[in-house]
């Protein structure tokens, strides 16, 4: 989970690392109540890189220009995300910059610790003789100490402020099980002092129940998370693609439903949702299902549902029963439903599905060539 | 080296074969040919299940019945402990479809199987098949027949979708590995190249992989680095997901332009590797491929 970057701080604060004092925004109308003294940096809470270019990052001096600056950027979107909320925090003045972040490094097993003396740009911009980088394995020991060497290649405060805030990013990324930590700009005084300018942090979603103060946060801020409380809630994954999709997808299996929504946009169509409903953890329960249904109803736009199961375990004529049982609880959801499936049971599916009217395809593409039909008679003759 | 390959005659034991899913999975495996030897229960509540032993851990288990292979359906939360156990009772080689397992004890498990020289598949895998002799795992048998090519995956679902549409084409696979969606985890597609190369059975290879990480990066480096000499092909899926949401697998995320489909097509590409978008082109090419040049 890609947390804002309000909730990274409050992890970050409560886990003894530094944060500038700051509130969060949720509304155009009114100003929380908890706004620290000014002046102020007004940061729109969006989990995607690039704010400042596309003018998501404000700065205020007085009160009175709170609620005109931030009009703008209520609903903006960067990158396809939506701006709910925003982030008002102290200003942060007579500092230089610098970077530090640790994350996952996936091939080796370890961690990568990251550093370098300049900060508030893309690191990846920055030229190779201006960063300190060292793999290493994810044990506090060993991560504190390659901290103080990396910190180390610098002098002053500067060096310092990366020693400290190294040694607690390492700590938090290990007792909070992250997968990255990132502080740009790490805001560093003459004292030595220092203080996270900026927070990007992303928790494992599998280790949530073993993550309280996680999973309380998820809990407290559903809405700003709304996949990953689906995962937690609920045991599968479902993400909105594109809110005015026309085409819900029931559909098993991660790459499987990514490559679907691949192919169904390469072809000009418009899907409006991700799904892994995993057959397996159905259990006899059309439950999981009715919740499916009753979300994709909820696309405005949606003019058809495509089911695809390849199923390697699961019994085809038992899931074309929870799925013609969940349809009838979820009337709402009145569109064409056209189904493809292919493994065990294949021929009781399709005698529960005809019964139900709705035409089964064992080839892929064929379904696909019914679900095109299907729109081009849901469209107002012109 | 590291050789998946199994046959009809490797002996494997089952951690967690009481369990639901072990259960049902011990039965499937047996049904296609894998020699499950012997089971592993905490609670022991029974001595066997259709006539394979139940031992109560799994050092009992590989005195018994010589054992190296170990397949686990164990929890997320338990999965470390029981790979720790396997492995300090000998297990060289382990498979662990177990989804959900927490990053920070996957890093643990890797740096102790590497540490041990154990073979581990997973997690988050459908398993593994040697198409004709023996599985580990459930890929299904639909999608299954024995052929020339390799094939690497870290989607179960999609690599089925493949397998059995080229499968249907008549062009089968040497040693299938699913190779898993979790971000840190056993077997990689690079770790696999020396074996697909010394493989007489293997002609050709399908990686079939998809967005976030660099996994597919490593493996077009690799390919080239080592002169990989068969045809490679890559069926890339994500190419319109959302940057900063998690698709399903924990490893499918992208942050700016870092485990983009862009990235992998273009290192891949640069590889020599034949890349496509749609199932449809990759059934297609594989398939003329693998006849034109008589590996089918």
């Amino acid at each position: 989970m890609y947390l804002l970057e309000h909730d990274a701080k409050y992890l970050l604060a409560a886990n003894g690392v530094a944060v500038p004092a700051g509130c969060l925004m949720e509304s155009a109308e009114s100003i929380p109540s908890d706004l620290p003294s000014g002046p102020w940096v007004i940061k729109a809470q969006v989990s995607a890189g690039g704010r400042g270019k596309a003018g998501l990052i404000k700065r205020a001096s007085r009160r009175e220009d709170i609620a005109g600056l931030t009009r703008g950027m209520w609903g903006a979107t960067l990158k396809g995300r939506a701006v709910h909320s925003l982030r008002i925090e102290q200003q942060v003045s007579e500092a230089s910059e610098a970077y530090v972040a640790l994350l996952l490094e996936g091939a080796e097993g370890a961690v990568r610790i990251i550093m370098a003396a300049e900060g508030g740009m893309d690191i990846e911009t920055l030229p190779a003789d201006k960063i300190r980088s060292c793999v290493v394995r994810a044990e506090l020991g060993a991560l504190q100490s390659a901290v103080r060497e990396l910190a180390a290649s610098w002098n002053g405060p500067r060096g310092n402020a990366l020693r400290e805030a190294g040694e607690q990013l390492a700590r938090v990324f290990l007792e909070r099980e992250a997968m990255l930590v990132e502080v740009n700009p790490l805001f560093v005084r003459k004292d030595g002092s220092w203080v996270a300018g900026d927070a990007k942090l992303v928790t494992d979603d599998n280790a949530i129940e073993r993550q309280p103060e996680i999973k309380a946060l998820l809990e407290r801020r559903k809405s700003a998370y709304p996949e990953a409380h689906v995962k937690l809630e609920h045991g599968f994954d479902y993400v909105v693609v594109d809110p005015d999709g026309e085409i819900g997808l029931l559909t098993t299996g991660a790459g499987l439903s990514m490559m679907l929504i691949d192919e169904l946009r390469q072809q000009g169509l418009k899907p409006y949702n991700f799904l892994d409903i995993r057959t397996g953890g159905m259990r006899g329960d059309p439950a999981r299902l009715v919740s499916v249904m009753q979300w994709l109803a909820e696309g405005r736009h949606i003019k058809v549902v495509l089911i695809n199961v390849f199923a390697g375990i699961t019994e085809l004529g038992e899931f074309s029963k929870l799925l013609v049982t969940a349809l009838d609880r979820v009337p709402e959801l009145h569109v064409p439903v056209v189904a493809r499936l292919v493994g065990n049971g294949l021929s009781a599916a399709r005698v529960v599905l005809e019964r139900a009217g709705i035409p089964l395809h064992t080839d892929l593409d064929g379904a696909v060539r019914e679900v095109k039909a299907a729109l081009e008679r849901a469209r107002p003759a012109s | 080296m590291i050789d998946p390959r199994i046959d009809r005659s490797t002996p494997v034991i089952v951690q967690g074969m009481t369990g639901r899913a072990g259960q049902l999975h011990t039965r499937l495996m047996r049904e296609y040919g894998t020699n499950i030897v012997g089971g592993v229960s905490r609670r022991m509540e029974t001595r066997e299940v259709n006539g394979v032993p139940v031992f109560a851990t799994c050092h009992a288990a590989v005195q018994a019945t010589g054992a190296r292979t170990s397949i686990a359906f164990v929890g997320a939360f338990q999965l470390l402990e029981a790979m720790q156990e396997a492995i300090g009772a000998g297990v060289r080689y382990m498979v662990t479809p177990t989804e959900g397992v927490p990053v920070h004890d996957a890093m643990k498990a890797l740096e102790l199987t590497r540490n041990a020289g154990v073979t581990w598949i997973g997690g988050s895998t459908p398993g593994m098949a040697v198409p004709g002799a023996a599985k580990l795992g459930f890929l299904p048998n639909d999608a299954l027949r024995s052929g020339p090519l390799g094939l690497m995956s870290k989607s179960g679902t999609l690599s089925y979708e493949a397998g059995y549409r080229l499968a249907q084409r008549g062009v089968g696979q040497s040693v299938w590995v699913g190779v898993g969606g979790d971000p840190v985890k056993g077997v990689r597609y690079a770790d696999l190249i020396p074996f697909y190369a010394s493989d007489e059975q293997t002609r050709a290879l399908l990686i079939i992989g998809e967005i976030g990480g660099h996994e597919e990066e490593e493996f077009a480096v690799a390919i080239e680095a080592q002169r990989f000499a068969k045809p490679v092909f890559a069926l890339i899926a994500g190419s319109s997901a959302p940057e900063g949401v998690t698709m399903g697998h924990a490893g499918a995320l992208v942050h700016g332009t870092h485990g983009s489909f862009a990235s992998k097509r273009a290192a891949l590409s640069a590889a020599g590797v034949e890349v496509f978008s749609t199932l449809e082109d990759m059934e297609r090419t594989v398939a003329d491929v693998c006849k034109n040049r008589g590996f089918v």
